[in-house]
């Protein structure tokens, strides 16, 4: 189950929510979890970080509850490109 | 076997139901077949790649003119795929277009421009025609999904396949669990139709998140490598799959932007693709992403999305296209505070996925001939895990072509199926608790960074035969931690299993890769140590099958479909 350090996208407003079960229902990954039918517990969010940011949820969620939050390392993203263009072996060193 | 398990006879079984196997299973619930279909998502509906929505239908149609004909496409095929490509195969999907494009409207799905009430047709992607229609594809799954429960099949929801059934090269089912109930199921069916998508998860992107993907991250290979593991030969493995996205975003959305008519600058303002195209950004995907690469290698990165010159009415419209493929962008442009219509986005070249490496028609996945058949007798593969994929128009066509030829396969059948042991399936699941029931060990995240950091380093965009046996090393020694994966919980359960998946598929391109001493179609295949494209010696396919002790690699000339290298009485 989720990491409380891990970043959770998908935001649900406790005030809002109507305890359907249309999120867990609709997620694509199996990632948010809800009691068929209970009508107190809030949907949870167990594995936050297998999240596509698809945004089914919220676009599914009858009263607007859901929001998505994106994180630091995609909004502002420091990686060097460069890093994911593979690494060139030298010959000498693995033979 | 234990109580829990759950024995299904069916006519035919699908594995995935996105759009190729939906597809796939109309026409046998039209012909009076048994169908069951296994898919990891809950909502048949809103599964697969395009759940969410899809905004580009590719099509011929047959509306007049020339370019409009099969015929036409097919000729331009050839060019398209840089010569590795099955025609037997592309040229049936082809000339199908069409006739399925026809049946999906007669389900409901309105390609048509809403203000216009025509279509609208684009051109991009090096396609010698305007065959991408741009529309609101939200609903496009849900009425192709609705077909399905109409016609009845039984559908498991939230079930992953982990085993195929197969003997003397010829499917009767497969193994599956709910990854919510912990059910097991055996389905026993006269024919298999493999089509749970693409290879992601597979290679490092700006993010570092592994689910942050262009493509839909929960396909994990699945089909191809269970289809290996069986048997059944696969092909372009080598070829990989890369797109341009705004830099920490991996989304969808490159179609919508070259189509329109966005351009791509570097960081002295330059609009470089010109200089690898002349067709610019309208170049094929795979030219369009070795452009950007090669921008970057050369020190001329960042690389930027340019829209600042498009009028009102084409941004509006590229605005509205961008959210039906990916309904998060416009929140994520905002949270950026980027205006996209206004300011330079910096763009980043994606994770890679194996699926048909930046251009139409030449898929990598599981060989199939004209009826989508693979090398295994009635274990059928369609859509982007076997080798002509073409979008989802692709998926549709060569799904349906699927069905029909599993109710072929079907009809000409005879005698019983092999029939099922308590031992065999229960070794199966002892083989999944272990990973439930370890204490301790590798977990799947460490697995799959692991894997993902040695595709990315020596099998991803550069290539040599001294990175890729490094891989190989690596990817063997993943291997033999396998047993040491630890499942905390059902759903872990499942992940687990695709990381296997996902580290057999990266050893089967890291093979395959190391085989085809050329470099083809730019980065999807580059090798340093044989950087020029090879068409004496290299107009052939690399065909993987299992081998005694791992991938076996065949070649096969591109004169001669793939089905020529087929062996269905190989037992």
């Amino acid at each position: 189950m989720a990491d409380a350090k891990v970043h959770n996208p998908i935001r649900i407003d406790p005030q809002k929510c109507v305890r359907c079960d249309l999120c867990d229902w609709i997620c694509p990954g199996d990632l948010i979890y809800h009691e068929e039918g209970n009508k107190e517990k809030l949907p949870v969010v167990a594995y936050p970080d297998e999240c596509w940011y698809c945004g089914l949820c919220q676009s599914i969620c009858p009263v607007d509850a859901i929001n998505i939050v994106f994180p630091e390392q995609m909004v502002r993203n420091q990686t060097e490109v460069l890093t994911l263009l593979g690494k060139v072996v030298d010959e000498t060193v693995t033979q | 076997m234990k109580a829990d398990w759950t024995t299904l006879d069916a006519d035919l079984l699908v594995v995935g139901g996105g759009v190729a196997g939906t597809m796939a299973a109309i026409p046998a619930l039209e012909a009076g077949l048994k169908v069951v279909i296994c898919e990891k998502g809950k909502v048949l509906d809103h599964c697969g790649s395009i759940g969410c929505g899809v905004d580009h239908y590719l099509t011929v149609m047959d509306t007049g003119p020339e370019w409009d004909t099969p015929d036409f496409l097919i000729k331009h095929v050839p060019e398209l795929t840089d010569h590795i490509v099955d025609m037997a195969v592309a040229g049936r999907v082809i000339r199908e277009m069409p006739r399925i494009f026809r049946k999906i409207e007669s389900f409901g799905v309105d390609f048509r421009d809403r203000k216009t009430g025509d279509y609208y047709r684009l051109r991009s992607f090096g396609l010698p025609g305007t065959y991408h229609i741009n529309f609101d594809g939200t609903d496009f799954k849900k009425h192709i999904g609705e077909r399905v429960r109409k016609g009845k099949a039984t559908v498991l929801m939230r079930t992953m396949v982990v085993q195929l059934l197969v003997e003397d090269n010829r499917a009767y089912g497969a193994v599956a669990f709910n990854f919510r109930t912990g059910e097991w199921h055996v389905i026993r069916a006269k024919a298999v139709v493999l089509a749970a998508g693409d290879v992601n998860r597979i290679s490092r992107n700006a993010s570092g998140l592994a689910f942050d993907s262009w493509h839909f991250p929960y396909n994990t290979g699945d089909a191809q490598a269970m289809g290996y593991r069986v048997g059944a030969a696969l092909a372009n493995m080598e070829s990989v799959e890369t797109t341009l996205t705004p830099k920490g975003f991996s989304c969808q959305g490159l179609n919508a932007l070259v189509s329109l008519g966005a351009y791509f600058v570097n960081r002295r303002g330059e609009r470089f693709m010109f200089k690898y195209d002349k067709k610019g950004e309208n170049a094929r995907r795979a030219v369009i992403a070795d452009a950007a690469i090669n921008e970057y290698l050369l020190g001329n990165g960042p690389v930027y999305l340019d829209c600042r010159h498009l009028p009102q009415e084409i941004l509006d419209r590229m605005e509205y296209t961008l959210q039906v493929d990916r309904y998060t962008l416009p929140a994520y442009y905002k949270q950026k505070g980027v205006n996209f219509r206004k300011e330079l986005v910096e763009i980043s070249v994606s994770e890679l996925s194996i699926r048909r490496s930046g251009v139409y028609f030449r898929g990598s996945g599981l060989a199939v001939d004209e009826n989508g058949e693979t090398s295994v007798e009635g274990l059928f593969a369609a859509g982007d895990c076997a080798t002509v994929s073409g979008g989802i128009a692709g998926a549709a066509v060569l799904g349906h072509i699927a069905g029909e030829g599993v109710v072929l396969r079907v009809r000409s059948t005879n005698g019983a199926l092999p029939s099922i042991t308590p031992e065999m399936v229960e070794a199966v699941r002892a083989q999944s608790d272990l990973h439930l029931n370890r204490g301790n060990g590798m977990t799947w995240k460490q697995f799959e960074n692991e894997t993902r950091q040695t595709v990315t380093d020596y099998v991803g965009v550069r290539r040599t035969e001294a990175g890729l046996r490094l891989a190989l090393q690596t990817l063997h020694s993943l291997a033999g931690r396998e047993p040491t994966l630890v499942a905390d919980d059902l759903h872990g359960l499942m992940r687990v299993h695709e990381a296997k998946n996902i580290r057999m598929n990266a050893e089967i391109m890291a093979t395959a890769s190391l085989s085809r001493k050329e470099t083809r179609t730019g980065s999807s295949h580059w090798r340093l140590d044989y950087p020029e494209t090879d068409d004496r010696n290299w107009r052939k396919f690399v065909l993987v099958d299992r081998g005694g002790d791992g991938p076996r690699i065949r070649t096969l000339s591109t004169e001669r479909p793939l089905s020529d290298a087929f062996d269905r009485s190989a037992a």
